[in-house]
């Protein structure tokens, strides 16, 4: 078994009645990508805060780096916040060089490290500005980097994406993956399921403070049935003997461009060929004008473990 | 450690760093040296008066005349004795009247003691032209030559219109207007407002009151009348009537048939009253000029503290906020612990205070070495006997004390605040506590030890303040040794308090707790 670098046992966190996180359990190997995903006020944070000490468990145990608190291995560890602030009147540079001396830095070896990041991520030009004159954005990219500067062994990120545009996102996600591939561990939790799809080695799926899913992303994706569309006018009744198809959904028509047909979703086994069903319907002589096989996005697979009320009803 | 120092050394540079800090600090002593140079100024530039004398009665223009001319006089010694204090050589504040050697130091305790009769004693000897020449010897090289101060009282001539003669009310009415400021007077070809017109009726005599039953004379036009818009300048009436009542007991004298030259001369017949201290050495027991410092200094001490508090635990609050309500403090409490974080902050922002002082005893310094003048040079003999008593020790413990006790108070506040507008409500209180030994600190240092300030200096939070005020005043030892420790218990307390409040106060987020939810809060654990 792979080295794990943090691992949580029945954490649980209540605020008065409110039960905050319950009964948390998960094993993070060194060295992956780890999303914590889940909707608005699912208890992400409040793991997070845990995770590192700031706040403690009503029950539970957690072990990060080999010890009980996080402030045992402060100067491993690094954090970024989810509401993103810095200290207006600082330089940037001076920034990151100080939070990373909180970290254990020597204050050269910090300053020098400060103005490497700096380049290496596009921001070299603003190194001398002051927070206060750097754009939304900027600012959260020069947190990310202050966080991140002492080359921690595990770096936690709490929503790290959100306010970034497309290009910076796309930084980001680059820095995310040049500290896997340093063997430093990452966290990072979001509820957009892109970037988590793109990035993510495994992936914890919370919801109401109740663990959903924890595992990789291919298991994830197995949680659901695969799928099939069709559009076709004609009868597809025949289609429910094949062994393999679990359900079969009528979906709605496409209120823009209109359909020329009905859309069916077919919900296939996971072992099921789709080039066996398109046989089928051109055997039973079922007139398609769509026929598309599409791999379950990470997206589906949270709709579907979450819960949509906006589901379809079945059709049969 | 090191991040404590971190810590510290950050806040402190990130107050210094800014102009508000600088401007903050400057503007005290620019104010202070402001305020000494308006009130030497403004005292020299009160304009001349111009009064209107109209003795119906023909037996008092001369004692009137005598009045003013003695008034002159009298500003002429103070301005002199002024002059001396300033100009003369090697100062030394550790003078007593029992160890004076000098006819200066004579002639500035003799004005101390009693103005009048060093007033009557200046006139016989000759005035300014005596103290000339009589000081001369005390004064130190290159002293400035004396300037005299312009009279102040000038008497205007009567407007053509009005009549002499006339009956007191007519003339009041044909004066109304030049009173009031309507019309002005014009003497040797200036004009100005009238300031004041002295009536003195016909009968006067009728009116002079007599030991024995209150007289009935309810009317105002009765004795003398003296007619002015400022009501706030009372020299010259004080002086007339001083000067007119002195001439008619002389003529009730000379009534009576008793020789008025004694009389004066018994008048001035006086025996001193000497301050002597039974606390100090047998030998130095009379309280000199210095004392008096020493006395008085212990405000200072204690407006300086007070100001430099204010100022420091307002960057704290305001920091703490900052951090708070831009969830940097998440970022921190994941690098240090709570106490490192608390520790830094009291450190760096007590370190911003103590820069505050030192600039300001150097801006000081500097001011009184550099700027050369009479003022200056007496400013920096005064500093000289402050900082050489020993009230310094005294304030260095109690500032220190009192930071360490608000300081944790208001960070506990900054903490669990997330914006100033709700520190403030918060800090109301505060504050307010800490005006009531402002408010009491004159009247401390006149009776130190009085019951009511001895118990109040029990009270922690007023204690570094009220101790220092009575530092001087030798306060009693149990006062002295129980109030520190039951302020040091109090430090111990409110910084474990605070500490509590601050880690659980940092991370919450919404509207302060109330008093019922903090004492939850604070019986919880962790």
């Amino acid at each position: 078994m792979q080295e794990s670098v943090l691992s949580l046992s029945h954490v649980v966190k209540q605020y008065g009645d409110f039960t905050a996180v319950n009964d948390i359990s998960l094993n993070i190997p060194k060295g992956s990508i780890y999303g914590f995903l889940g909707p608005n006020g699912a208890g992400k944070t409040t793991t997070i805060r845990m995770i590192l000490d700031i706040i403690k468990p009503t029950r539970g145990e957690i072990t990060i780096l080999g010890h009980s608190s996080a402030l045992d291995v402060r100067t491993r560890t690094g954090y970024l916040p989810e509401e993103k602030g810095l200290y207006k009147k600082m330089k940037v540079w001076a920034i990151i060089q100080y939070f990373a001396m909180l970290k254990g830095m020597e204050k050269k070896a910090a300053k020098q490290r400060a103005w490497t990041l700096l380049e290496k991520y596009g921001l070299k030009d603003f190194a001398e500005a002051k927070v206060e004159t750097l754009s939304k954005g900027m600012g959260q990219k020069v947190q990310v980097l202050s966080a991140v500067a002492h080359a921690p062994e595990l770096v936690i990120l709490d929503e790290p994406f959100s306010g970034l545009d497309p290009v910076n996102q796309g930084v980001l996600e680059e820095l995310i993956r040049d500290m896997a591939a340093a063997g430093q561990t990452v966290i990072f939790s979001t509820h957009v399921m892109q970037h988590a799809e793109r990035l993510c080695d495994q992936i914890l799926l919370i919801a109401k403070g109740r663990k959903i899913f924890d595992g990789s992303i291919a298991q994830a994706k197995a949680t659901i049935p695969r799928r099939i569309l069709i559009e076709t006018n004609s009868d597809i009744s025949s289609l429910r003997d094949i062994d393999g198809i679990r359900e079969i959904l009528r979906l709605a028509a496409n209120p823009v461009t209109g359909n020329a047909g009905q859309l069916w979703q077919l919900q296939i086994q996971q072992q099921v060929n789709p080039q066996l069903i398109l046989k089928t319907c051109f055997d039973k002589g079922i007139a398609l004008s769509r026929f598309e096989f599409t791999e379950p996005s990470l997206h589906d697979v949270f709709v579907h473990l979450v819960g949509d009320d906006t589901r379809e009803h079945a059709a049969r | 450690m090191n991040m404590i120092r971190l810590i510290a050394w950050r806040e402190f540079m990130e107050n210094v760093r800014t102009k508000g800090f600088w401007v903050g600090i400057l503007l005290f002593p620019v104010m202070l040296i402001g305020v000494v140079f308006l009130q030497t100024t403004l005292s020299r530039a009160t304009p001349t008066r111009y009064y209107l004398l109209i003795d119906q009665s023909g037996q008092y223009e001369q004692a009137v005349a005598t009045a003013i001319e003695r008034e002159h006089q009298r500003r002429l010694l103070q301005e002199f004795v002024n002059y001396l204090l300033e100009n003369r050589k090697e100062v030394n504040f550790e003078q007593t009247p029992v160890n004076t050697t000098s006819a200066v130091d004579t002639l500035i305790e003799d004005v101390d003691a009693d103005e009048v009769a060093a007033l009557d004693q200046w006139l016989d000897a000759g005035g300014l032209n005596f103290a000339l020449t009589m000081a001369s010897p005390y004064l130190r090289e290159n002293a400035p030559a004396f300037t005299p101060p312009a009279y102040q009282f000038v008497e205007a001539p009567l407007p053509a219109a009005v009549n002499r003669d006339g009956t007191p009310t007519e003339i009041v009415e044909a004066l109304r207007p030049y009173l009031t400021g309507a019309q002005q007077v014009s003497v040797n070809g200036r004009s100005g407002d009238l300031f004041a017109l002295i009536l003195i009726p016909e009968n006067v005599d009728e009116f002079i009151a007599r030991p024995g039953p209150v007289p009935t004379t309810g009317s105002v036009s009765a004795g003398i009348q003296y007619w002015a818009r400022n009501l706030t300048d009372s020299r010259l009436p004080d002086a007339i009537a001083a000067s007119i009542n002195s001439e008619i007991r002389n003529s009730e004298y000379i009534k009576l048939g008793i020789n008025a030259e004694q009389v004066r001369t018994v008048q001035r017949t006086r025996l001193p009253v000497r301050q002597l201290d039974p606390s100090a050495a047998v030998g130095e027991e009379a309280v000199s000029m210095a004392d008096t410092f020493r006395q008085y200094a212990p405000m200072g001490f204690v407006y300086l503290m007070f100001v430099s508090l204010m100022q420091s635990v307002q960057y704290l609050l305001s920091n703490t906020i900052e951090e708070k309500s831009n969830r940097i403090i998440e970022v921190l409490l994941a690098s240090v612990t709570a106490g490192e974080l608390m520790m830094g902050k009291l450190l760096g922002i007590g370190l911003s205070g103590l820069t505050t002082i030192a600039v300001w005893l150097l801006s000081f310094y500097l001011f009184i070495n550099f700027y050369q003048s009479a003022q200056t040079e007496l400013i920096g003999e005064i500093v000289a006997v402050i900082l050489g008593s020993e009230l310094i020790p005294w304030f260095v413990f109690y500032y220190f004390a009192g930071y360490a006790l608000y300081s944790g108070v208001f960070l506990a506040i900054g903490s669990l605040c997330n914006t100033l507008k709700e520190a403030q409500a918060l800090m109301m209180p505060m504050i307010l506590i800490q005006v009531v030994p402002i408010a009491m600190m004159a009247f401390v240092v006149l009776d130190p030890n009085n019951t009511i300030v001895r118990i109040l200096s029990w009270f922690p939070l007023f204690t570094p303040y009220l101790m220092m005020n009575r530092a001087a005043a030798d306060p009693p030892m149990i006062d002295v040794v129980g109030t520190t420790i039951v302020l040091v218990l109090s430090i111990v307390l409110v910084l474990w308090l605070s500490g509590k409040v601050f880690r659980l106060g940092v991370l919450r987020t919404g509207q302060p707790p109330r008093l019922l939810e903090l004492l939850q809060l604070l019986r919880s654990k962790t």
